[in-house]
């Protein structure tokens, strides 16, 4: 038979047992290596937007919103991001009118309403892959239907096109966060609804789209902030980077026209030889930022709203 | 019976001097299985359950289980995990058709119609026959629009206030949330919450409620207090319960169905039907070895 | 209140039980009776009326088992059903003590009597009756005073019985009289056993209301009796 080691009992034993070695060195460099991690991460954003927002400041304490009010202009003093502004938001509406619903939709079919099969799983992972192709592929998918094949409908390198381009390239996005918040609703709540004599679509549009609505609402919004800074498909399909003529007309004069984008004009705007433009070029990306700011801050507020609730 | 004249019979009980032999010269003592008459078998079936088998895919969950329930009685599946009596309960309301992959073979007739017949709407089925679950899922609603929700979308014209209150009473939930109806029923307590899912299966008016081992994640006294409700609602509704619980199955329950599993030749797993008899007998004389063995904890 | 049939079902099968102890409380004395007024009519009434009672043992004995199993009974639930197994197996003993005593009531009809020792045995009927009567309101009152008292009421039960043998050989030189004699033996043996059920009848109750299981007269321990214990 084995001898057995005999563990003490008394007081004092496991007392020392228990309060043992007060420090565990693996445990405190591992918190400090992470902690460094995260400085340097922050430190490198809080030194980007540092520096921007100091080169930019000036621009606003001497024009103020004027900035925001006037478009492109060769002359420094004169130039400023609001057709780039407006050209943004016409190209958002797009997204949100096309883009949102499409995607919506569709991830509600894939999870509610589609059957596990070979085809769907296989429909399932193109989506992602196309979540990760580059945008500037969309640009040239732009280019090659919106502007050339369907020239006639969207009048070739409009906003139209743009914006179409942009739904697309964010499309895929929209779907897999809209696809994620619904899978992240319990089985429960929908055998509840089946089990009180519920048809599908009531039971999804009763229960599981509002429990899904503060995930589906963070995705989109996201991914709205997420076209609001693309810029390389949008030069392919038509963005323009210099001076628009803002004449009169209507609306659909104003779609079929020339447009831009906030990107484009800061693009635009750092190109220039002129050191006064790099100021506002900076000033643009401040008012960049603050749009995003905005919208995300809306976002959370807007999910929070529908958290609380429940 | 000694009537005037008949000679008294002076033999003493207890005394073992003019105690006669019990067992025959020879013979030997043979004592047989009393069969009293099973008295549900006068009342009216709701179920009829015949030979049904349920396939998951290739996967036979359960074969050739018969069994007819009959009305205002409670009637309780039992056995070992895996022997499928969740699967037979959630055939009686069609929510096996939401697995992919599941089909029957055999009938089960519900009043006499095929539940599974192409031209049956399972909706339909769904609002007669109700269903409450294992963890309470009541709606992340309000108390009050959860109730509502069924009575909605099945058409109910009335007054949806008396509804909720008549409801909630018969879940004996009124009193504890009479004054909070409009609050979350996420904020209630495990035993409150599956009370409210009974409100809410009772709501639409089923003639059945089907509930999957429904105290399984409750407490002592929340159980106790379902079990009560569950004799209450017996006498408008039938229920079929299953548990894991046999000791609540003897409480609550007029029949009690003991399944187990089969294992074939080719080492198939399937689940059957033991026996299926009034719960006094499963609990004091049951006829198959395996259900004694059951009962009394040998089993495994 | 939780498992309200439950207790409703524990509470009839204590009532029933309780009434089965007023029929074999009146079955004892009313076959004591016939004896003594040689009355042959209430000797067939108490015959006849234990089917009753065999029929109430029978339904109070199925009935309790059926608790046990549906119910799993525990702590005081479950010694209130063990008591009522047991009492009533003694409540049925007890009616079959007084059918005994009715058939031989009837079997001496014709045989010469004693006086003394009828007045001997009515009584011993005197005092077992109100005997079954007191355990029965001890199990209805849960009243260990009442279980007590049992054991003081039994002593001149026993009395009674050993003085029996004395005056019956009295009798032996008239065949007749010692045939009647002997019988009578056996009806104050058969009273003497009644009151030891109703004795035991109180054990179950103190079992009841203690959890304990004491007996109240300890056979081979005669020194030591329910005072000593306390």
């Amino acid at each position: 038979m084995a001898t057995v080691v005999e563990i003490e009992l008394t007081r004092e034993a496991v007392g020392r047992a228990l309060r043992g070695r007060r420090i565990r060195l693996g445990t405190v460099a591992f918190q400090a290596l992470l902690l460094l991690t995260l400085l340097i991460a922050m430190g490198v954003l809080v030194a980007l937007l540092g520096d921007v927002a100091r080169t930019g400041l000036p621009v606003f304490q001497e024009r103020g919103t004027d900035f925001l009010r006037t478009g492109y202009s060769t002359l420094a003093s004169r130039a400023g991001v609001f057709q780039g502004l407006v050209g943004s938001l016409m190209l958002m509406g797009f997204v949100v009118v096309i883009a949102f619903p499409l995607g919506i939709g569709a991830a509600i079919y894939m999870e509610e309403y589609a059957r596990n099969t070979r085809l769907t799983r296989f429909i399932n992972a193109n989506i992602r892959n196309l979540a990760g192709v580059p945008s500037i592929v969309y640009g040239l998918l732009g280019l090659a239907i919106f502007v050339e094949a369907l020239g006639g409908v969207t009048g070739g390198l409009t906003v139209i096109s743009g914006g179409l381009t942009l739904s697309v390239l964010v499309l895929p996005i929209v779907m897999i966060t809209a696809a994620e918040a619904l899978r992240a609703v319990p089985q429960s709540v929908r055998e509840a609804g089946y089990g009180v004599g519920a048809t599908r679509w009531e039971v999804v549009r009763s229960h599981v789209l509002p429990s899904a609505a503060p995930g589906i609402l963070t995705g989109t919004i996201l991914s709205l902030g997420r076209a609001f800074g693309e810029t390389a498909p949008l030069l392919l399909v038509g963005a323009k980077l210099g001076f628009i003529a803002t004449g009169g007309g209507s609306l659909l004069d104003k779609l079929h026209g020339p447009y831009t984008s906030l990107p484009s004009t800061i693009f635009v705007f750092t190109r220039q030889p002129n050191q006064e433009f790099q100021a506002l070029a900076a000033a643009a990306i401040v008012v960049l930022m603050a749009v995003l700011l905005v919208m995300n801050s809306g976002a959370i507020v807007m999910r929070n709203r529908y958290e609380r609730r429940w | 019976m000694n009537e005037g004249g008949e000679e008294m019979d002076v033999r003493m009980i207890g005394d073992a001097a003019t105690a006669e032999p019990v067992v025959a010269a020879g013979g030997a003592l043979r004592v047989e299985r009393h069969e009293r008459a099973d008295p549900d078998t006068a009342i009216q079936v709701v179920f009829d359950v015949r030979g049904l088998s349920v396939y998951y895919g290739d996967f036979r969950a359960i074969s050739d289980v018969t069994l007819p329930v009959y009305r205002h009685r409670i009637t309780a599946l039992i056995g070992p995990s895996g022997c499928g009596k969740t699967t037979v309960l959630r055939c009686l309301n069609r929510m096996n058709d939401l697995i992919e992959g599941a089909r029957i073979e055999g009938t089960i007739l519900y009043h006499g119609v095929d539940l599974y017949d192409p031209r049956v709407d399972p909706v339909e089925v769904r609002r007669r026959i109700g269903m409450v679950f294992q963890k309470p899922n009541p709606f992340p609603k309000s108390i009050y629009e959860n109730i509502v929700f069924g009575p909605k979308i099945s058409g109910y014209k009335g007054d949806m206030d008396e509804l909720v209150e008549r409801s909630l009473r018969r879940a004996a939930l009124w009193d504890e949330v009479k004054d909070k109806l409009k609050q979350s029923a996420m904020a209630l307590s495990g035993g409150q919450q599956q009370r409210l899912c009974i409100a809410r299966a009772v709501a639409v008016q089923p003639d059945v409620i089907l509930m999957d081992e429904p105290c399984s994640s409750l407490d002592p006294i929340a159980t106790s207090r379902i079990e009560d409700l569950m004799q209450e609602l017996v006498e408008d509704y039938t229920i079929v319960i299953v548990t894991h619980n046999m000791q609540q199955a003897a409480r609550v329950s007029d029949r009690t169905a003991f399944f187990t599993v089969d294992v074939d030749d080719e080492g198939h797993r399937t689940g059957t039907v033991v026996e299926y008899d009034q719960t006094e007998v499963i609990f004091t004389n049951p006829r198959e070895r395996r259900t004694e063995d059951y009962v009394t904890g040998r089993f495994g | 209140m939780a498992r309200v049939h439950f207790h409703e079902e524990l509470e009839a099968l204590e009532l029933d039980m309780l009434g089965m102890g007023e029929l074999v409380e009146r079955a004892v004395g009313r076959s004591v009776s016939a004896l003594v007024h040689h009355d042959d009519e209430l000797s067939k009434e108490v015959v006849d009326g234990d089917d009753e009672v065999d029929n109430m043992y029978l339904s109070v004995e199925e009935r309790t088992l059926h608790v046990l199993a549906l119910q799993t009974p525990v702590a005081t639930d479950l010694r209130l059903l063990s008591a009522i197994l047991h009492t009533n197996l003694h409540l049925e003993r007890i009616g079959d003590m007084a059918v005994n005593i009715a058939k031989i009531a009837h079997s001496v009809l014709d045989l010469p009597s004693s006086q003394t020792i009828m007045s001997h045995l009515q009584e011993m009927g005197d005092i077992v009756r109100p005997m079954v009567r007191t355990s029965m309101e001890a199990f209805g009152r849960r009243d260990l005073e009442l279980c007590l008292r049992l054991h003081e009421m039994d002593d001149p039960v026993d009395r009674l019985n050993l003085g029996m043998y004395k005056e019956v050989a009295a009798l032996a030189e008239d065949a007749p009289s010692l045939n009647w004699g002997l019988r009578m033996l056996l009806v104050a043996r058969q009273l003497e056993r009644v009151g030891d059920h109703a004795v035991d009848i109180g054990e179950q109750v103190g079992f009841l209301l203690t959890g304990e299981f004491r007996e109240f007269t300890d056979a081979s321990h005669p020194a030591r009796s329910a005072h000593d214990a306390g």
